[in-house]
């Protein structure tokens, strides 16, 4: 019997959401191991579309070929059982289960009446022995690194029988010497037969990894280039629809002899029961200054920023702001004294999303007079002020009275950014202020914090993304375990630089 | 947009009405009863003359403060099932204050009476708001406690501690009379002066109006205050009210509390304007239908007024069914649990589908001349916060 | 020393009393919180319990009338199962809030045995006897209701489907992380709901108890709050059968001892201990606890 030289094939999938379509009559094909990476920017539809491969989604209209044969997907497990898996880049673990556990989660060993913990384990073993991913079945998900953990998610899918991995954005929670390592599994995988589908939006990467490259642009298909032909301008400009510039604006700011720092902390140490989640660390920020705190997410970032905002105590050292003590500021207090805060996670601690876009616009500020007539609030007063935050900071809204839920992500990032930066802050703590966001919208934010920098404001940033570390900053502290591993001027850092103060402080530590 | 948004969202109460009226009938069927014959005696037993109208307005009194206070409690994010046990506290307060204060002019003495229920109602809520805020215990478990220690509580006070020594050897358990200065005044003066006249049997006391009053109060409080702003952020997403400034635990045990003081008021209309002493077979329940009653009012003041005044039709009504259809006055019991199921799953429902029209016109409004704008939209799977009692 | 030798026999007696009485008084509470386990573990909070268990016992008290105490005992299991399973279509299907879900079960529950009771036995609030099913005669503990050993036999019945076998490996997954759940096939909605109607079967089967063993009447309002004791008993218990089952003990053992003990206190503060004896127990575990992940969450793919 010949093998079909196409192991999978997307035929004219369409899927819509209300209001979008989401994927637009999408077709490429993939062919029996190799490598094949799909990109785009946030919002192109490759979510979607890996959900639709993974049976999460069904598809509005098209249909999807494997090795020839038409399938429909009726599920995830109906398409794991198909040899289709999906390693979903993180979350979908369940922390207080053992590697094995998670692993067989599903289709278990044993019997309906017992679970065969003992085989489940000796499977995972010799699975993980088979394609050298080194892991210890008993070990708790909780206490693995991410690198571990994504090490796991591949495991689920092979435990199933897959034929073709899709991985979606694995790349987003690794350092570069991490990324390095997957590399190494995927073309390990890729040699003994397997397909792999590789999400991202990550041009170099997909440059590294990929055999052939499909692209996506606002849920169509764009082309699929060999990656040996295709170069990143290439790429990008596909990507994008239009040629993209790698090289930002920087005006300068107004120069300042011996500049007092907005922000200092010294020695600032912080316990989570008898953990240090953060160690000893000491940073400033300057007026017209942009510094920014770069390493792998979870090594202290959040509390670093729960400690300047006001949210978490310092158990050790101390934090000034404005040149004096903060300690025992409220978060309120803090505020008032002039600092902004974009916080991580838009939905979670940004925005109230059932409270229409004009109480979230107040939000924070909600107690100013400005607001109100003694002590009663004034509903045109107030909603004659957010319009004008609404067309400054070009928030695209039908109306001032919808729900913020039903902005998208960039709209409700420029609410934000109006929101912070209208009440006039000498600094801004801005957290991962571009995440999940298109590339006309990163490009907006970037340039509000390229301004405000070129004001005098001071910011601190903290990112994931070293493309935009690299794009914005003008120091750079790597947080690695709660340390502070190093410092970089922003001519001495390079990518390389980074990722090896990101691993060199988790291995001496 | 902003009206027809409105006017669906109006439109769910309704719905889920007919089907509980359904299932209502349903119920009567199978106690042998006619639907319709119930409806039409429920009809011209409380609206065919005034003083039947002004008995169910008599019996809102209680629901309207009831429901403000759990209202308010679920816009904070708080379930305060402890209303119950609140506002018996309440009536103990009100009662000593009534009682030994005697002697005052009513001018004072009234209020301060009416404020000592308050208190009693607050102090009740703040057991638990401590609890809440300090130990982390949830409050729907602490107050359902405390309604069972409030009962057996009163039982003690009553019956033990402060019984109207006049009464001793006979069966009546209750407390010595409350001074008139302390006793609220029936509204059939008023009416009179607008032409009604009502029986001197009527009940209706100006503390109908007072409830009124308190939930235009309770509107401009939650709607056009900074700390009503700071008590709906809190209910809706306690993290990002936190990382505003807000104080969160001091709103919550704020909320409680106020919840509590307006729990206090629950029993006075019957205490002070009805009984005029606190016996133990004060009436009990009106907790527990403050909740049906916020909950099909939308957690909204003035759909708590309407609510009271369906509850209290189908409470008053109920009476006349025993009376005159020979139905089980139980079958209003069970009506509560039915219209607060059926209010719950068709909003729900109504609420997925809202939503979704809701982004289907706002996104299609938004990409409309978008050169790179925001498109990404929430598609991975996830889980939805469960707190999002207050909408 | 004759003091001491008169005095232990009686001390023994006692002591053997008050276990007698714990065993038989912490029961409802024991197979509630136990049950309990597992709706939380599947991530659903279940207020409801206590109006599951209410109309279990009424009616196991119907059916206990008609049919004799087997029938009783099986018809308000599946009574509490029946009433869960209205909780769990609205909260897990509907996804109404799991809190008001439950005080509306509870509602309901409270007007239904109203009806019933009256329709059933001609008054709202109490029935005829009830008889129960032959004792178990026990060695110093005496005759002991044979619902009691299987009680405890449940306990380890429901750990080992908890922790031994695929459906409490997926049930445990769904109050953990529902999306990893769905994401390897694991139907979450079938799996939630089936926790939350299994611990109604318990509750009903606690009501049953209540009514065909212990008291051998229904009155209206018996459950006396037992089904939300039972809930700060897991939680006590830090969501694992065997923890919920020893703090349900402890409770009992308190309402023993404030039953036996000749104290000169006032009735009422008796009645108020085993709420005082929660609150203090939650008050001083709540922050140590750690629920389920999940637990009180609502699961959509969001493709809506």
């Amino acid at each position: 019997m010949p093998e079909a030289e196409w192991m999978l094939e997307v035929r004219h999938i369409t899927k819509r959401f209300p209001g979008l379509v989401a994927n637009d009559d999408i077709s490429f094909a993939v062919r029996r191991g190799e490598i094949h990476a799909i990109v785009g920017e946030n919002g192109a539809g490759k979510s979607t579309l890996m959900k639709i491969l993974a049976g999460l989604y069904e598809p509005d209209a098209g249909e999807i070929l494997l090795e020839g044969r038409p399938v429909r997907l009726r599920g995830p497990r109906h398409a794991a059982q198909l040899g289709i898996g999906m390693v979903h880049q993180h979350f979908m673990l369940v922390p207080r289960f053992t590697v094995a556990e998670n692993v067989v989660l599903g289709s278990e060993p044993g019997s309906a009446g017992r679970l065969d913990l003992a085989a489940a384990r000796a499977r995972v073993a010799e699975l993980a022995g088979r394609y050298h991913l080194d892991i210890d079945p008993d070990a708790r998900v909780a206490d693995l690194s991410v690198g571990q953990q994504q090490r796991v998610e591949i495991l689920k899918v092979l435990y199933r029988g897959a034929q073709v991995l899709i991985l979606d954005e694995p790349t987003a929670v690794l350092v570069p010497q991490e990324v390095e390592e997957l590399f190494r599994h995927l073309r390990e995988l890729r040699q003994q037969g397997k397909t792999v589908l590789f999400i991202s939006h990550k041009l170099d990467e997909v440059l590294a990894i990929a055999d052939r490259i499909t692209v996506l642009r606002r849920g169509r298909v764009i082309g699929t280039v060999a990656a040996g032909e295709a170069t990143k301008p290439q790429l990008a400009e596909m990507m994008v629809g239009r040629p993209v510039l790698f090289r930002l604006e920087r005006p300068e700011p107004p120069r300042l002899d011996e500049p007092a720092p907005l922000l200092a902390l010294h020695d600032v140490t912080c316990l989570e029961g008898a953990r240090a989640v953060l160690d000893g660390v000491s940073i400033t920020v300057h007026p017209g200054e942009i510094y920014a705190i770069a390493g792998v997410e979870g090594n202290g970032q959040a509390e670093l920023v729960q400690v300047v905002t006001g949210l978490r105590p310092v158990h050790r050292g101390r934090v000034e702001i404005f040149g004096r003590d903060a300690a025992g500021w409220s978060v309120a207090r803090r505020r008032a004294e002039g600092m902004a805060v974009i916080p991580e996670d838009r939905h979670r601690q940004a925005l109230v999303l059932p409270m229409t876009l004009w109480e979230n616009a107040m939000l924070g500020s909600h107690r100013d007079p400005l607001w109100r007539r003694g002590p009663l609030y004034r509903p045109a007063a107030i909603r004659r002020r957010v319009a004008g935050y609404v067309a400054r900071y070009d928030v695209r809204t039908p109306s001032l009275d919808v729900p913020a839920a039903a902005l998208s992500g960039g709209n409700q990032q420029k609410l934000i950014l109006a929101r912070e930066l209208e009440r006039g802050p000498r600094l801004i703590v801005a957290a991962q202020p571009t995440r999940g966001l298109d590339v006309g919208a990163i490009e907006f934010v970037w340039s509000q914090l390229l301004e405000a920098r070129a004001r005098g404001l001071g910011v601190l940033l903290i990112s994931a993304d070293l493309e935009e570390i690299m794009a914005l900053a003008d120091r750079i502290g790597v947080l690695v375990r709660g340390r502070l591993a190093g410092e970089l001027a922003r001519e001495e850092a390079t990518p390389e630089r980074l990722g090896r103060l990101m691993l060199a402080g988790g291995e001496t530590a | 947009m902003r009206w027809t948004r409105g006017l669906l969202y109006a439109a769910v109460p309704v719905v889920a009405l007919v089907l509980a009226g359904l299932i209502g009938a349903v119920v009567v069927r199978t106690t042998g009863g006619h639907p319709l014959e119930v409806l039409q005696v429920m009809l011209t037993y409380n609206l065919s003359s005034p003083d039947s109208i002004a008995g169910v307005l008599s019996r809102m009194t209680p629901l309207i403060l009831s429901g403000l206070a759990v209202a308010l409690s679920f816009r904070a994010g708080l379930f305060n099932i402890g209303v119950e046990g609140q506002y018996l506290i309440a009536a103990f307060t009100a009662s000593l204050a009534g009682i030994y204060l005697a002697g005052l002019p009513a001018a004072l003495h009234l209020p301060l009476t009416v404020l000592a229920g308050m208190a009693g109602g607050a102090l009740w809520a703040w057991l638990p708001a401590e609890l809440k805020v300090r130990r982390g215990v949830h409050e729907v478990i602490s107050t359902i406690m405390l309604n069972f220690i409030a009962t057996s509580l009163l039982l003690w006070l009553i019956g033990d501690v402060f019984r109207d020594p006049t009464q001793a050897g006979t069966t009546r358990v209750r407390m010595p009379e409350i001074a008139a200065s302390a006793r609220i005044p029936r509204i059939h003066g008023l009416a009179e002066l607008l032409g009604i006249h009502l029986r001197p049997s009527v009940a209706l006391d100006w503390f109908f109006l007072v409830a009124l009053a308190l939930a235009a109060v309770v509107y401009l409080v939650l709607w056009r205050t900074p700390f009503g702003f700071e008590l709906r952020a809190v209910g809706l997403n306690p993290e990002a009210a936190r990382a505003a400034g807000i104080p969160v635990p001091a709103v919550q045990r704020k909320a409680l509390l106020l919840s509590g003081a307006l729990a206090g008021l629950v029993g006075m209309s019957d205490l002070l304007g009805y009984f005029g002493y606190l016996d133990i077979d004060f009436p009990r329940g009106y907790g527990f239908t403050g909740i049906a009653v916020a909950l099909l009012g939308a957690n909204h003041p003035a759909g708590v007024v309407l609510a009271s005044f369906l509850f209290a039709f189908l409470q008053r009504g109920g009476l006349g069914v025993q009376a005159l259809a020979d139905v089980p006055r139980e079958v209003i019991t069970v009506m509560e649990g039915v219209i607060i199921l059926t209010m719950l799953i068709t909003s729900a429902v109504a609420g997925r589908w809202l939503r979704r029209w809701e982004r289907a016109h706002i996104l299609a409004g938004q990409s409309a001349g978008t050169a790179g704008g925001g498109r990404t939209r929430p598609d991975a799977p996830g889980r939805e916060e469960g707190h999002h009692a207050g909408a | 020393m004759p003091a001491h030798d008169a005095a232990s026999p009686a001390l023994l007696v006692g002591l053997v009393a008050l276990v007698a009485a714990t065993l038989r008084l912490s029961l409802p509470v024991l197979i509630t919180g136990v049950g309990a386990t597992f709706t939380e573990l599947g991530g659903v909070v279940n207020i409801g319990l206590e109006g599951m268990m209410l109309f279990g016992a009424f009616c196991a008290a119907w059916a206990g009338i008609t049919a004799g105490p087997v029938a009783g005992i099986v018809a308000g299991a599946l009574a509490g199962a029946a009433l869960a399973v209205v909780h769990a279509v609205a909260a897990v299907r509907f996804r109404v809030d799991h809190i008001v879900s439950g005080v509306a079960i509870n509602l309901l529950a409270t007007g239904l045995v109203r009806i019933g009771s009256y329709r059933a036995f001609g008054t709202a609030t109490t029935s005829p006897r009830v008889e129960g099913l032959p004792a178990l005669p026990v060695p110093y503990l005496g005759d002991i209701s044979p619902l009691v050993p299987v009680g405890f036999l449940l306990i380890l019945v429901v750990w080992y489907v908890q922790q031994r076998t695929p459906f409490g490996l997926r049930l445990r997954a769904c109050g953990e992380n529902p999306l990893a759940a769905d994401t390897l096939g694991v139907n979450v909605e079938a799996m939630r709901m089936t926790g939350v109607i299994l611990s109604g079967l318990f509750a009903g089967l606690a009501g049953s108890y209540l009514v065909v063993e212990l008291n051998h009447v229904y009155v209206e309002g018996m459950t006396q709050g037992r089904g939300f004791v039972a809930l700060a008993a897991m939680i006590f218990g830090n969501w694992t059968p065997v923890g919920a089952a020893l703090a349900s003990l402890l409770f009992g053992a308190a309402e023993a001892l404030s039953i036996q003990a000749n104290v000169a206190i006032p009735y009422q503060f008796l009645e108020m201990l085993p709420y005082v004896v929660t609150l203090l127990v939650l008050a001083g575990v709540m922050r140590r606890s750690t629920p389920p992940a999940a637990v009180g969450t609502h699961y959509t793919r969001g493709e809506e």
